[in-house]
Order: C-alpha cells, then sequence, then structure tokens
C-alpha cells in the first residue's frame, strides 16, 4: 500500500507537469499578438499606437522567451499564484475559486440526482431482463441520453420559469436556482448511469455468489442488497468520477444558457477575451483535480472489491 | 406402447430405511425454449436419513441440474414438467417461494464445484457462513460472530477469528470449500446436496474435504446427495450409488453392489473408464456421447453406445422398448436393461 501512493504521487507529479505545459501553452495557441488583442479588448479601439502595445507587452513580461515565462508562470503556480487577470485585473484565484465551487455544487447536484433516479431503474431492469418494464426502462434511458442540453435548457425555463413561473431562469443566489440547471445537465448521465447498472447488475445477478447466497435462504431482495448492489457499484463508480471530472468545466453550455458562475462560463468568457492568465489558471486546476479525482476513485475500487490489489499503478 | 408406464412399486424407497429424507418420483424439468427434449426425464431417487447417497454419470447427464431443482434453484429457462420431490414429507417441487427461503439453508444445504466463485468477492466470509445461521435461527449478529468462529475452527480452519474477516481471495480453493461447508451446515440442515465439491481441488486436499463430509454425516446425522463423476470418491464416501444417465437412473443400488455387481453396460462402462482401471494401464472411453441419447424416441437410450445389445442379440427388443427400472440381484438394486435378469423378490 505504502509502496503504491509513492508509486502513484510520482506518476501523478509528471502528470501534473505535463499538463501545466499544455494549460500554459494552450491559451497562446490562438492567432495574434496577445498584448495588441488585451489593449483592444480594454479600450475597444482598433486603431492602437505601436508604442502602446510595445510597452504592454514589456510590462507583461511577453517578449521574454517562451520557456523562462513557463519556468517563471509554474514557480508561481506552486504558491497558488496565477497572475492577475488581464481584463479585469483582479488575481486569477479569487476568480477561479468561487467559480470552482460553484461548478462543483452544479456537477454533484445533477450526478446525485441522476443516481438517485439512475440505480432503481438499472435494478429495476436488471432483475426483469426482456420484460415490458425492463423495455420502458430502456427507452427512458435511451431518450435521456440522446437529450442535448443546449435544448433541454430552454425547454427547462420555458416551462418552468417563464409559463409555470416555479423557479428562477437563470442566476445563481439561492438553493432554488440550482434545481434547473442541475436537472438539464442530469439527464444524459441519468440515461448512462442507468445502462452500466442495468448491465453490471444483470452480470452480478448470474453471478454464482449469488446463487449460493440464495441456497442459504436468503430472498431475492436481501441476496441483491447484501451481495448484488456492492459488486456491481465498480463500473457505476467509475462512470460517475467521469462524468463528475468532466462537469467541472465542461458544463458551459448550461453555465451559459442559466447564467451560472461556474467554471465553464469562466473560461468561455476567458477565452472570448483572451484572458490568458484566466484560461491558464482555470485549466491547470480543472485538469488537476481531475487527475486526482480519478486517483481516488483508483483507491476507492480496492475499497469495494478488496481482491483488486493496489499494485500496479 | 402403453406397457411403458413404469410400475411404481417397483422403484421404491430402499427396505431398511423407514422414511427417505428425499423421495424424487418421476421427476421431469424441460427447457421449453430450447427445445430437444427434457434434461431430466422420469427420474427416481432416493436418500434415506444419514445416509450418503453417489449420483453419478458423466457430464450432461442431468446430475447439477437434480441438485439445483431440489434447492429450488432453476437455471433461467428450465421448468419442472412433472414429479414430485418430496423432502421430510413436504414437496420441494409446489413450494411457494416463500416456503422454498424458509426450507433453503435450514432443511437442505447446497455445496458447490468451485468454492472460491461461490463466495461474494467484496464481502468478508465470516458473514456469508453466519448468513443461514441468522436467518433461520434468529441470532444476533454479536452472537453469530462468535459462532462462526467456532463454525470455522469445527471445519478445521486455522486461526478462524483471523479467517472470519477474510475475502474469498485470500482463501485457497480447499480453505473456501471447507468455508462453503462452515456456511452450509451454520443452520443445521438434514440434507446438504453436494455437487461435485471436490472437483476443483487437488487430490490431497479432496481427501481432506471428503472426510470432513463423513465426519459430519457421522456426528450430525446429515443425509448427503454427493453429485460426482468420479467412482473413486464414490466407493470410499457412499452408502448407495444412483447411475444417472440422459436424464434418467439407469441402475442403483448399494455401493458394494454396483461396484462388484454392476447390472446395467453404462454402469460397467463407466467402472472401465474410471481411474481405478486406469491404474492398471488401460483407460477405456465410452464411444459416443449423451447427446445421441437424448434424441432417441423409442427404446433403450443407452442403445447407441451400448456394446451389449450386439453381444447377447437383443437389439431388437433394446430398440422396440425401453426397459423400466427393475430390481434384479438384492432388493436394492435396479437397473434399466433388459439384460439384467428380473430377479424379483426371490432372492
Amino acid at each position: 500500500m505504502l509502496m503504491f501512493l509513492l508509486r502513484r504521487s510520482l506518476v501523478l507529479s509528471v502528470t501534473l507537469l505535463v499538463i501545466s505545459v499544455l494549460a500554459f501553452l494552450i491559451p497562446y495557441a490562438g492567432e495574434g499578438d496577445p498584448a495588441r488583442k488585451i489593449l483592444q479588448a480594454r479600450v475597444n479601439d482598433p486603431g492602437l499606437e505601436p508604442a502602446q502595445v510595445e510597452a504592454l507587452t514589456r510590462e507583461l513580461g511577453l517578449d521574454r522567451p517562451i520557456f523562462v515565462q513557463y519556468f517563471d508562470w509554474l514557480k508561481q503556480a506552486v504558491t497558488g499564484d496565477f497572475g492577475f487577470s488581464y481584463t479585469s485585473r483582479t488575481p486569477v484565484g479569487e476568480l477561479v475559486t468561487p467559480a470552482l465551487s460553484v461548478s462543483i455544487t452544479l456537477a454533484l447536484a445533477a450526478l446525485l440526482l441522476a443516481l438517485v433516479f439512475a440505480l432503481p431503474l438499472g435494478i429495476a431492469a436488471a432483475t426483469r431482463r426482456g420484460g415490458r418494464l425492463d423495455n420502458a426502462i430502456t427507452f427512458i434511458s435511451q431518450s435521456a441520453v440522446s437529450a442535448p442540453e443546449y435544448w433541454v435548457g430552454p425547454v427547462l425555463v420555458l416551462v418552468f420559469a417563464r409559463y409555470l413561473g416555479w423557479l428562477p431562469s437563470g442566476g445563481w443566489t439561492g438553493p432554488a436556482f440550482i434545481v434547473l440547471p442541475a436537472v438539464a445537465l442530469s439527464l444524459r448521465p441519468l440515461g448512462y448511469f442507468t445502462q452500466v447498472t442495468r448491465a453490471a447488475m444483470s452480470e452480478v445477478l448470474a453471478a454464482p455468489y449469488i446463487t449460493a447466497a440464495r441456497s442459504r435462504g436468503l430472498s431475492f431482495p436481501v441476496t441483491l442488497l447484501r451481495h448484488g448492489l456492492r459488486n456491481s457499484m465498480l463500473p457505476v463508480m467509475t462512470l460517475f468520477s467521469f462524468w463528475f471530472a468532466g462537469l467541472l468545466g465542461g458544463a458551459v453550455v448550461i453555465e451559459v444558457i442559466f447564467n451560472v458562475p461556474g467554471m465553464g462560463r469562466l473560461l468561455y468568457t476567458a477565452v472570448v477575451n483572451n484572458d490568458v492568465p484566466v484560461i491558464q489558471g482555470g485549466l491547470m486546476l480543472i485538469l488537476t483535480l481531475a487527475v486526482l479525482i480519478n486517483t481516488v476513485t483508483d483507491l476507492l475500487y480496492s475499497v469495494l472489491n478488496p481482491a483488486i490489489k493496489v499494485t500496479n499503478a | 406402447m402403453s406397457e411403458m408406464v413404469e410400475p411404481i412399486v417397483d422403484v421404491g424407497m430402499p427396505r431398511h430405511v423407514a422414511a427417505p429424507l428425499l423421495e424424487i418420483r418421476d421427476l421431469r424439468v424441460e427447457f421449453p425454449e430450447i427445445g430437444g427434449g427434457p434434461a431430466i426425464d422420469g427420474m427416481d431417487l432416493t436418500v434415506g436419513r444419514g445416509e450418503i447417497v453417489a449420483l453419478v454419470g458423466e457430464s450432461g447427464s442431468g446430475k447439477s441440474l437434480t441438485a439445483l431443482t431440489m434447492m429450488g434453484l432453476l437455471p433461467p429457462g428450465a421448468e419442472v414438467s412433472g414429479g414430485t420431490a418430496l423432502l421430510d414429507g413436504e414437496d420441494v417441487l409446489a413450494m411457494a417461494p416463500k416456503r422454498l427461503n424458509e426450507v433453503r439453508g435450514n432443511k437442505v444445504a447446497m455445496l458447490f464445484q468451485q468454492p472460491k466463485v461461490m463466495l461474494d468477492p467484496t464481502a468478508r466470509v465470516g458473514g456469508q457462513v453466519s448468513e443461514a445461521l441468522r436467518r433461520h435461527r434468529k441470532v444476533g449478529r454479536r452472537e453469530a460472530r462468535a459462532r462462526v468462529v467456532e463454525m470455522l475452527r469445527d471445519v478445521g480452519i486455522p486461526e478462524p477469528a483471523r479467517r472470519a474477516s477474510s475475502f474469498a481471495y485470500q482463501l485457497s480453493g480447499g480453505m473456501a470449500q471447507r468455508v462453503m461447508i462452515a456456511a452450509a451446515l451454520s443452520a443445521d440442515p438434514e440434507l446438504v446436496i453436494a455437487d461435485e465439491p471436490t472437483t476443483a481441488l487437488d487430490v490431497t486436499v479432496q481427501a481432506q474435504i471428503l472426510d470432513l463430509l463423513k465426519t459430519k454425516r457421522d456426528t450430525l446425522g446429515l443425509s448427503i446427495l454427493l453429485i460426482t463423476h468420479d467412482l473413486g470418491i464414490v466407493s470410499s464416501m457412499a452408502d448407495r450409488v444412483a447411475v444417472m444417465y440422459a436424464g434418467r437412473i439407469v441402475e442403483n443400488g448399494t455401493t458394494q453392489e454396483i461396484f462388484t455387481n454392476p447390472q446395467h453396460p453404462y454402469t460397467e462402462a463407466l467402472l472401465k473408464a474410471s481411474l481405478l482401471e486406469a491404474e492398471r494401464g488401460q483407460l477405456y472411453s465410452i464411444p459416443g456421447s449423451v447427446a445421441q441419447a437424448r434424441a432417441m424416441q423409442h427404446g433403450c437410450r443407452f442403445l447407441p453406445r451400448c456394446p451389449k445389445a450386439a453381444e447377447l442379440g437383443i437389439t431388437a427388443q433394446c430398440s422396440g422398448a425401453e426397459p423400466t427400472l427393475h430390481i434384479c440381484g438384492d432388493h436394492d438394486h435396479h437397473s434399466r436393461c433388459h439384460a439384467a435378469p428380473e430377479h424379483a423378490e426371490a432372492r
């Protein structure tokens, strides 16, 4: 176990280093002189004095070789300092931290909602394979999987905010504001979770140890709870962490539609404004979290199923 | 061919046992969606109290299906289409699901071929050992834990307290089967159905497990239906033997009788093909497969593979009418072969 953790942290630091290079370079992938674009964004004037551009370039240190810039950035980044936003001139950390907490809240709300419905649906389908209920559930899950967020979002706004007036259509100033974006985000994972639960549970229910448990007099529901559930949760957990990592910065469409101040919208705005430090810091944070979520998931495998050894990194 | 209906009087229980614990009559199990005739086709079998009965036959003869049917745990697609199976006077085949849950693990328990995969990989061993105990004897969690350690020690597991919190992957095959035995016996059942309990184990462990089972029979008065294809195990374990072929019993009798005086050519062939004979340098293999028998409409199902019919010149009789399971030799010896002499009650 200790050996595993050591090896794992070594791999982790290498991964993070690679990520930092990518996070640093990606904002520069676009065309044009960043200093010029920043000035254009700030003053909204296409005709700029070359001297002005040059001064800003020097001020931001953009005239230095790129690898010097990178190491400078990295040195500060490890202390949690990602510089200042070009557009708002506030520290990147102050922008990213609240956005990330909003995104985590929204992602967890959506995924837990998906799970709460997907588990019973998937289990019910698995226990009645080929039956009418199974077919109905398959239909539901497939519909959920193929419902695009940019369509579901506006429909929810129209129905529950405009016509019924039950819930706010956008913003993020109270618990009620979580409901619509979370529901909109939960549909696709709901479909996938249902399908994976159904498949995993079907397989587990055919396992020999289920027959053995029944042979001791346990009823089917008790057997399912005691021996079926935990064994079928591995793939569901994998998918859950996959979606969790993905939604941290990937809920752009929903965050824009519902005006949610999360990571997706922050990055989207930063890219539009060519706000390099925010893009770098945001990417770095999201990717680091994704890697950490993955690591935790791997550790949880062996908690769920002790037969899975934690030796191979 | 209406005479083919079997005289039930002939196939009754052995006389020396008053009321058998398990009495299977004319059992039929089919896979209607697959077709191809019944997998178990008019099977009769009795297990007396405190008796070890071996059910032998090659793969595909219906042995394991018989075991699962007796547990009320039919595989998907299988259906009981006839017969009765009285367990302590109560028909298992007619039990409601709720009653079956009360009976399983309580009156009848089961052992399986691959002990390691029969244990939940994510649950500790101890919990599974106490499952039947807690389900049927209403024993609390704390007492159950103490009893588990006792039971594990009782089946010969070293460091039982530590082993109780092991997982299946930490056990050897032999240990896993000992755990399964402890789990099966935890609620003190009367009958244990052991489906090839030692096939997956190596030879020395095999002997230990069989010894353990035999000891349990002697001390607890357990009845054991031992399903196996290993005649070596049969000769050392069983009081009586039933030979199964293509979904039916073709011969049964005391172990002594079956081994010294087999009255069915299939039994003879099995004996010749067994490892007991192989030690003498020749290993016989029975030509053909059980599958051929399933296609037979009339006559003896073993005929396509039978050397004796042609030898004795009775092929016409064998292909015309299926022999009944009739008494031959002593009272407890029955054979389903035209060539077996019908010594009735005389002897």
